[in-house]
């Protein structure tokens, strides 16, 4: 079964968006938090947090819940 | 929100009554953040209301690995996005199976001709998937082709790892290899991550 044309062009996305990442998906929930908090302070990500940036830009379900934190928090903040 | 309370772990570990009157005002607040953050995710297939116990709960038993790096109402809306999302995935995920994908033809790439581009670009498209398609059947072991069609499918990392018996470490991981290896691949044939995004905009 070969790839549709649409699937090809998220495979190439893929690849040429792909970039060296030190953490795994538990990894990079172990510091989400932190990495939340500092992302509603405006504050610049530090370097230990780096990482954290990096597995975002590449890891979709990652991406996907940090985006529904971000979400719900904001949600949070709002009078009731 | 959520940090006026700023003594949250010494209440929800405290005597009965206290820790009582803790868990429901933790529950409120978790209710609340995921009723907002779940409602427009994956058409909204679970409701909060279904996962705010399970993710109560995960956070109850997690109580001691909160090492107060971030603000406990972050770190507890964490651990709840989580649970919350992942149900969603599980009950949304498309109907695709990936037993009948097998090994060998999981990322074949069919070649097509697009009859509005011009002749140089549509070479230079064909070189590079022609040496994609190498790189997928000579650098990639099968678990990495399956994987990564899993993704193309619409399948997310954890579900692909649930369907081939896996975890979503290890496929994240099998998938992230698998980029670095045809990124590399690609780009010692000359072929540059930005040449890729600019011959095929």
């Amino acid at each position: 079964m070969p790839l549709k044309p649409e699937q090809v062009s998220k495979l190439l996305n893929m690849v040429s968006s792909s970039d060296t990442d030190s953490l795994d998906c538990d990894g990079c929930f172990d510091h989400i938090a932190e990495f939340v908090d500092i992302h509603l302070a405006s504050q610049e990500v530090p370097a230990a947090l780096k990482a954290v940036e990096i597995h975002l830009q590449q890891c979709v379900c990652c991406k996907g819940e940090f985006n529904a934190l971000l979400d719900g928090l904001r949600a949070l903040e709002q009078p009731e | 929100m959520v940090e006026i309370q700023e003594n949250w772990i010494e209440r929800l570990s405290g005597e009965e009554s206290v820790r009582d009157v803790a868990i429901e005002e933790l529950r409120a607040i978790l209710l609340r953040g995921l009723s907002h953050s779940m409602s427009n995710r994956y058409r909204g297939v679970v409701q909060a209301e279904d996962v705010v116990q399970d993710a109560l709960l995960k956070i109850l038993s997690s109580l001691q690995q909160f090492a107060g790096r971030s603000k406990f109402g972050t770190w507890a809306m964490a651990i709840a996005t989580r649970v919350g999302i992942s149900a969603m995935r599980r009950k949304y995920c498309p109907d695709i199976s990936l037993d009948g994908i097998s090994a060998g033809d999981s990322l074949r790439i069919e070649i097509a001709v697009d009859d509005e581009q011009s002749a140089e670009q549509h070479l230079d498209q064909r070189i590079i998937l022609e040496k994609l398609s190498e790189l997928i059947d000579t650098r990639l072991s099968d678990r990495q082709r399956l994987a990564v069609r899993g993704l193309l499918e619409g399948l997310p990392v954890e579900e692909v790892a649930r369907r081939t018996m896996s975890n979503r470490n290890a496929v994240y991981k099998l998938v992230h290899d698998a980029r670095i290896k045809l990124r590399e691949g690609l780009g010692s044939a000359g072929i540059a991550a930005d040449d890729v995004i600019a011959i095929f905009a």
